[in-house]
């Protein structure tokens, strides 16, 4: 019993002394904060160091960065948005994932305001502009590729393939070697077809003039050159782990990092994510999509990722603006490419990349057709979307629910009961 | 006549009386509870974007769920999982439960402590339970890896049904141990003494005298199971993986009223058609209930 109470008063204590320390709120009185939320709540710490960056050039200004969860940002986002509390920055996906919170009228119309904006490159700028407005500071892409475990690769005798014949007898050599050949699940809805398939299959299916193609509706999913982007993605099942089928996007990232696997089929983004799993940077390779013959030109999916908006109806819109403009600066780029390798920043500036990887990763862009996302843009605006709809047919055709055919034509003829150009 | 006011008047008085208790209670219940519901049930009339859709199209959005393939698909699709969701976990939480609370109200050695320990997983958030299990099945370390539950679309929804009632097995153990607790003791034995064996003991006595409770652990099982949400998010993803096979109306609502289309929305106001189906399913099922459990009571 005395125990007890002693305990309850070293509690008591020990919460008096906190409230104290974090009392220290008055240090922020006068001044301005501004709130930026995003949906990568790994990046918190790397993004404060970013933001140190300009608070100490802006004494009276303090740079909250707030994230959410990435599957409830949109909820909340809006959410916050819509009943005047949203934060002052907002982060925005590309295309239509970004559009909406424009259409709803909460952000601030940035086409005179974003300096040098004539400079960024323009499908970055078309990400998150309409009808000649730019709503949203093109921000940074990433890019899709292989990592690769370069001790495996070692041990027998391997180098990174150029093509995807060298690319199976590569797998084919893990596989009888006994290694798993590449940390790829069909659980989660969304990395085979953002990754996997955009990623590796635009060698197939020829790219960005394809995608073009399909967005005016010249083309169909069904058509030859897309159904072989679905059978090379089909092609792989044999390689994947063990419970595939159950594996889901952090198990896949784990089973990689701890060298269980040789290959992981990723984007440029999960660079941090390896080293922050403990994986030894000096030991993770990285290789681009292998093209369909040799000769080919690579079609690299550079996919526009992150847009900077906003609110219009901020408290501290002058600010916010002034934030903005150091955003869409060189200083920002820098900090960026420095903090987050793989995020490569839109920003007209001459930035160097420190990473290895990631400098690998962008020195490829030069030699290659960059493309985005496969039915990102325009096709996924309405319910049901191509993205959704290819969440459901990849993950459907690695368990043999869906041939590469059948998978194709489901979400053709589901796109084709909205799409305009399709319906003609 | 003067009596007449007078009695009146007390009546006016008791009625004011009365309405004094209760108006605190309505009042809130009126707008934190039947206002949004009326309000959310409005919006389902409407169309487009952002939180507040404004465009009156009647019953559009039913028709669009209910005509075209791919919304009547997903609302089908979680209705049916709804329902053998709450199949399985009523058979698990139900029987199961009560088996384990005819155990630990045996005079055995250890009831009581099982007892206690039985509530300990009730207590556990969903979150920390969906995790739990999620490692337990993991393909690459967990100990039940050696077959993909949670990506067969077969055992997917069982699996979760599993995790839901493993949690909560504790409430239906604690609710029916009151009730085998409530039966006095002279009744069973006089039953011991004529001769019943443990099954006639549990068939003529016990499970008669928990009847009601049943119809309340099936009740509260069947309001959950309906309104879940948490288990799906914590376990497959609001997408309900693999490919909706784990879709419930809670993950299928959040799902379309507050994603972007990308990502599965369909827009607030097909979302808040949604979540009326939703509350009509609700309804339904617990207005059975009052009219086959209360009833007996009444008669």
């Amino acid at each position: 019993m005395k125990l007890s109470k002693r305990v309850v008063l070293l509690c008591l204590i020990a919460v008096l002394a906190m409230s104290m320390v974090f009392a220290g709120g008055d240090k922020e009185k006068g001044k301005i904060r501004i709130v930026t939320t995003s949906w990568r709540t790994e990046d918190v710490e790397r993004m404060n160091r970013i933001n140190a960056l300009y608070m100490e050039k802006h004494p009276n200004v303090i740079i909250d960065f707030q994230p959410t969860a990435d599957e409830e940002y949109d909820a909340n986002t809006t959410a916050a948005l819509e009943t005047g509390i949203g934060a002052d920055i907002i982060y925005l996906r590309s295309y239509d994932e970004g559009l909406p919170y424009y259409e709803a009228g909460h952000l601030v119309d940035l086409t005179n305001i974003i300096p040098n904006l004539e400079k960024f490159p323009r499908a970055a700028v078309g990400a998150w502009s309409k009808d000649g407005v730019t709503y949203g500071l093109p921000s940074a892409g990433v890019t899709h590729g292989v990592y690769y475990n370069k001790a495996i690769f070692k041990k027998h005798g391997l180098t990174p393939p150029k093509t995807w014949a060298e690319f199976i007898k590569l797998n084919d050599t893990l596989l009888a070697k006994g290694e798993v050949p590449i940390a790829q699940g069909a659980l989660d809805d969304w990395t085979l077809y953002e990754v996997a398939f955009s990623g590796l299959g635009a060698n197939f299916y020829g790219g960005e003039a394809a995608r073009q193609a399909l967005l005016a509706g010249k083309a169909k999913l069904t058509d030859p050159n897309f159904i072989k982007a679905f059978e090379a993605v089909y092609s792989l099942k044999k390689y994947l782990p063990r419970g595939y089928e159950a594996l889901d996007y952090s198990a896949m990232l784990q089973m990689f990092a701890s060298g269980q696997a040789a290959m992981f089929i990723g984007g440029s983004w999960e660079i941090s994510t390896f080293e922050d799993m403990g994986a030894d940077p000096a030991n993770v390779g990285w290789f681009a999509p292998p093209v369909e013959k040799a000769g080919d030109r690579l079609q690299y999916c550079f996919h526009v990722d992150i847009g900077v908006g906003v609110n219009k109806n901020s408290k501290h819109l002058d600010e916010a603006i002034e934030y903005l403009k150091w955003v869409a600066g060189a200083e920002y780029a820098q900090a960026l490419m420095n903090e987050l390798p793989g995020f490569f920043s839109y920003t007209p500036a001459d930035v160097k990349i420190n990473d290895p990887l990631a400098a690998e990763m962008f020195k490829v862009i030069a030699d290659s057709e960059p493309t985005v996302r496969t039915v990102w843009e325009k096709l996924s605006a309405q319910a049901p979307s191509g993205n959704e709809l290819m969440g459901i047919a990849l993950p459907g055709m690695m368990v043999d629910k869906y041939t590469p055919k059948e998978a194709a034509a489901f979400v053709q003829s589901q796109l084709e009961t909205w799409y305009p150009p399709f319906k003609k | 006549m003067g009596s007449n006011t007078s009695y009146t008047r007390r009546r006016v008085q008791k009625i004011l009386f009365r309405l004094g208790f209760l108006l605190p209670a309505l009042l809130i219940y009126t707008f934190i509870l039947l206002i949004p519901i009326v309000d959310s049930m409005r919006l389902s009339f409407y169309t487009g974007s952002g939180l507040i859709p404004n465009t009156f199209i009647g019953l559009g959005n039913y028709i669009k769920i209910f005509t075209q393939d791919v919304f009547r698909e997903r609302v089908w699709g979680a209705f049916t999982n709804n329902i053998k969701f709450f199949l399985i976990v009523t058979l698990l939480q139900n029987v199961l439960g009560f088996f384990l609370a005819m155990a630990v109200t045996r005079p055995i050695k250890g009831a009581s402590f099982m007892r206690k320990i039985s509530f300990i997983p009730t207590t556990l958030s969903v979150l920390v339970v969906g995790f739990l299990f999620r490692q337990i099945l993991n393909p690459i370390w967990g100990i039940l890896g050696n077959f993909p539950w949670l990506g067969n679309e077969f055992t997917a929804l069982p699996t979760l049904a599993v995790a839901v009632s493993w949690q909560f097995i504790g409430e239906s153990i604690l609710l029916y141990t009151v009730g085998i607790d409530g039966i006095p003791i002279e009744l069973l034995e006089a039953a011991r003494i004529d001769g019943a064996n443990w099954f006639q003991e549990m068939r003529h006595i016990i499970l008669p005298a928990i009847m009601p409770i049943v119809g309340i652990v099936t009740l509260l099982i069947y309001v959950g199971d309906f309104t879940q949400f948490d288990i799906v998010y914590a376990m497959t993803t609001t997408s309900g993986n693999p490919r909706f096979k784990t879709d419930l109306f809670g993950s299928l609502f959040y799902r379309t009223a507050f994603s972007t289309p990308a990502r599965g929305g369909w827009g607030m106001g097909m979302g808040a058609a949604v979540s009326t189906i939703m509350f009509a399913v609700v309804a339904f099922g617990v207005g059975i209930w009052f009219f086959v459990f209360q009833r007996k009571r009444d008669a």
